[in-house]
């Protein structure tokens, strides 16, 4: 046999990285996180995720419950019995598909179970949209699940793991949103670099929850009725202080996958091209890549941008955003999301980044993608040109403050 | 994993041990309090129990943290029933697959109430009907009404009877113009499916008897007890058993079970009574004619020829019955 060359051992030692799509890729998380119960319930674009799961377990590749459930609102409500009677659990959906499982999500944040979802996003009916769009996962803005933004595949998956060890942690107990901007991440593939079960054993210990639902425990008598003037208000803050703790916690397990797994991320919040920046693009999720190509673009005419993304919506972290954004003249947010009637006619996450900065006001425009149109590299172009005269000059075209960026027709 | 059967032969051998204690604030007389009472006697400690919202959440484990539960009990959503059950199932089972848990016999009890598992759960019943996880039951604890939220008309309220959605008035007389829904009996078309039964709080012994044989199946099963509610139909407390007796014996309310595959009826009325003796003790059809009552007498009748039918072949047979209409005007 021929020996080794040197370069050889070089090729051996580069890490295995396949292209995957990003939905084989929360897959591969989900098998490694050894779950115990899946719940499926086929909607575009998060589909893809269920069939490789299916496809994993029906291959022997590991071992899980899968049910195949009549309904989103069933799906939502078999993992949350499932994780109070102690199985580490595993669900998702998209769109419409989301909100008819509302019910059932919300509860399982106010039981305090630590279910792991995946949010596909997709577009609101009427009419039906495939397209992509935040306002599905942002209805669960204010429901108390954690709620995190991949930017890519490989990040989808590592979110995944994170995911568990988040919401399991004791001082924390709370499900798990990732959301993945829907086709955009789902369906592309790219090289991903799959940790084994080994590497992450430690980093993600079984589930063990205090008080299961189990006769082996004992009689424990979980979500009674309560009276508003007895426990109302406390049940409440229980969440409240789950929510605002779990900002050690996450911290705390990105610094620790990081050791495990040898990827590192800032925890909270992604910045490109910050240091010297002027202006900056707020965003979140996959056209994150957009924006970072487009602050290139303009850079080279000598604008000075960077991008800031959020990597959680909720917590939202308000503290770092104040930090990053304290030395930039004006904002620009990319907004995939939007609130009918809101202040100023905005998106979801324009209105959120305006409350985080309120103390430090800074001149702010929303640019709009609505609707599942796909936006074009000379959008975000647009965008940082809009924002960066708006700084110059005070003013923008036609003096509006929110521009729907892909729209065809006329903006009334 | 043994499956043990007890099969209780007498009322002595009922065991002294109750899983649903005091600490409760049900109406007195409450039929669904009974038949949980029941259930749990007969299911024993090694069962969690389920409950969508109804009134056996709101005046159970309520409001002033007080439960009644001697075995683990968690709400689910009034649609949840179905869905809770199958992924508790899915839970333990996972979990004794790979280890994480011992091995053992568990029973899973989802009480739905009749909102709950004939109209809002109905889809996600069904689909816990079709898996295979053993030792799940569904009750179907039927008041025939939406107690909790007044006394509202369901899919499975008898026809005729006043409700809050459906009160006899001026013009609509009869109240509830649909007929009962036979849940039951869909549940048993589901293919696969092991034990499927209907039951009442008389005679006691039938009721614990299904919950054995149910939860012994080897699959999921289902029963559909029929619990008087003194609220919603009218009754004074101490007539709750006495109604269920008189719901069998009139044939309003007939006992069968569907085993493996096979119908028998569990009591064979004989003589049936008249209907009459069931509904004139109930508030809730005093709004209605002799005639109409003779009607639904006459129904009941026909019904039992194919009731009849279904216990000599042991086959289900989906009786046809005409729409019922009001006699005068
Ligand atoms: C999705 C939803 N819709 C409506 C309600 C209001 N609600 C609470 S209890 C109840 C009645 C349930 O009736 P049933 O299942 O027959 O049980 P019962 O109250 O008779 O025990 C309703 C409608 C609810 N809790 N959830
Ligand atoms: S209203 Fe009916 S079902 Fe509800 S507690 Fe009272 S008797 Fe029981």
């Amino acid at each position: 046999m021929k020996a080794l060359t040197r370069t050889d051992l070089e090729a051996v030692q580069i890490p295995r990285r396949r292209p995957i799509t990003g939905a084989r890729a929360i897959a591969e998380a989900v098998k490694i996180a050894d779950v115990d119960v899946i719940a499926a319930y086929p909607i575009r674009p998060y589909t893809g995720v269920m069939n490789a799961l299916a496809e994993m377990i029906a291959n022997g590749e590991f071992t899980a419950e899968i049910i195949v459930a009549d309904s989103e609102h069933s799906q939502f409500e078999i993992v949350k019995h499932a994780s109070a009677a102690g199985a580490r659990t595993f669900v998702g959906s998209s769109g419409v598909g989301l909100i008819y499982a509302a019910e059932a999500i919300v509860v399982t944040a106010m039981d305090q179970l630590p279910v792991v979802a995946i949010a596909g996003c997709r577009a609101l009916d009427d009419p039906g949209n495939f397209g992509m769009e935040w306002n599905d996962t942002l209805f669960f803005r204010d429901s108390g699940w954690l709620i995190s933004w991949a930017k890519d595949p490989q990040e989808a998956l590592d979110m995944t793991l994170v995911a568990y060890r988040v919401a399991e942690d004791r001082r924390v107990m709370l499900p798990h949103f990732i959301a993945v901007d829907g086709a955009t991440i789902t369906h592309i593939a790219a090289p991903v670099d799959t940790p084994s079960k080994k590497d992450v054993a430690e980093f993600l210990p079984p589930y063990r929850p205090h008080y299961t639902l189990d006769p082996a425990q004992g009689p424990v008598t979980k979500a009674q009725h309560i009276a508003p003037s007895l426990i109302g208000p406390e049940q409440r803050k229980h969440v409240d202080v789950a929510m605002k703790r779990s900002r050690e916690v996450i911290a705390e397990a990105w610094r620790d996958y990081a050791n495990y797994v040898g990827r590192t991320y800032d925890p909270f919040i992604e910045t490109f091209r910050m240091d010297d920046a002027e202006i900056a693009l707020v965003t979140m999720g996959a056209y994150t890549i957009n924006a970072l190509h487009a602050v290139n673009e303009v850079r080279r005419d000598g604008i000075k941008a960077g991008v800031v993304r959020l990597r959680y919506f909720r917590p939202l972290p308000a503290w770092d955003l104040k930090k990053v954004l304290s030395g930039v003249e004006g904002i620009g947010v990319l907004d995939f999301s939007y609130s009918f009637g809101s202040p100023d006619s905005a998106g979801v996450l324009f209105n959120e980044v305006r409350a985080a900065t309120y103390d430090d006001p800074k001149p702010a425009l929303d640019f709009l993608f609505l609707g599942g149109r796909e936006p074009k590299p000379a959008d975000f172009v647009k965008a940082l040109k809009i924002l960066h005269d708006y700084v110059r000059t005070g003013d923008t075209p036609g003096g509006k403050r929110v521009f729907w960026l892909t729209l065809r027709g006329e903006d009334i | 994993m043994s499956s043990e059967r007890r099969q209780f032969k007498s009322v002595k051998e009922i065991p002294p041990e109750d899983y649903y204690t005091s600490g409760r604030r049900t109406c007195a007389g409450c039929g669904p309090a009974l038949a949980y009472r029941l259930v749990l006697k007969a299911a024993g400690v090694n069962t969690v129990v389920l409950g969508p919202t109804g009134c056996m959440y709101v005046a159970n484990a309520h409001q002033f943290l007080t439960s009644p539960y001697a075995v683990p009990w968690f709400h689910t959503q009034l649609g949840g029933g179905g869905a809770a059950g199958a992924g508790t199932a899915a839970a333990f089972r996972a979990l004794m697959k790979k280890g994480k848990r011992r091995l053992e016999d568990v029973n899973v009890v989802v009480f739905g109430g009749d909102g709950g598992f004939a109209d809002i759960g109905f889809a996600g019943l069904s689909m816990g009907m079709s898996y295979d996880y053993p030792r799940l039951l569904y009750v179907l604890y039927d008041n025939e009404s939406y107690a909790n939220t007044g006394i509202q008309a369901s899919s499975t309220t008898p026809w005729g009877a006043t409700t809050t959605f459906t009160p006899s008035g001026k013009v609509r007389r009869i109240g509830n113009e649909r007929m009962k829904k036979n849940v039951a009996l869909i549940m048993a078309t589901h293919p696969g499916v092991r034990y499927v039964a209907t039951a009442t709080l008389w005679p006691p012994l039938d009721l614990m008897n299904k919950v054995d044989k149910a939860l012994g199946s080897g699959g999921p099963s289902f029963i559909h007890v029929l619990v008087p509610c003194p609220k919603g139909w009218f009754t004074p407390p101490d007539l709750t058993v006495e109604l269920s007796r008189l719901a069998v014996e009139t044939g309003l309310w007939v006992l069968w079970e569907y085993e493996n595959g096979r119908f028998r009826l569990t009591y064979k009325p004989s003589p049936r009574k008249h209907v009459k003796n069931y509904m004139q003790l109930q508030g809730r059809f005093a709004h209605l004619s002799a005639s109409e009552i003779d009607m639904i007498e006459e129904v009941t009748g026909r019904e039992w020829e194919i009731w009849a039918e279904m216990d000599r072949t042991g086959k289900l047979i989906v009786p046809w019955v005409p729409p019922l209409k009001s006699v005068e005007g």
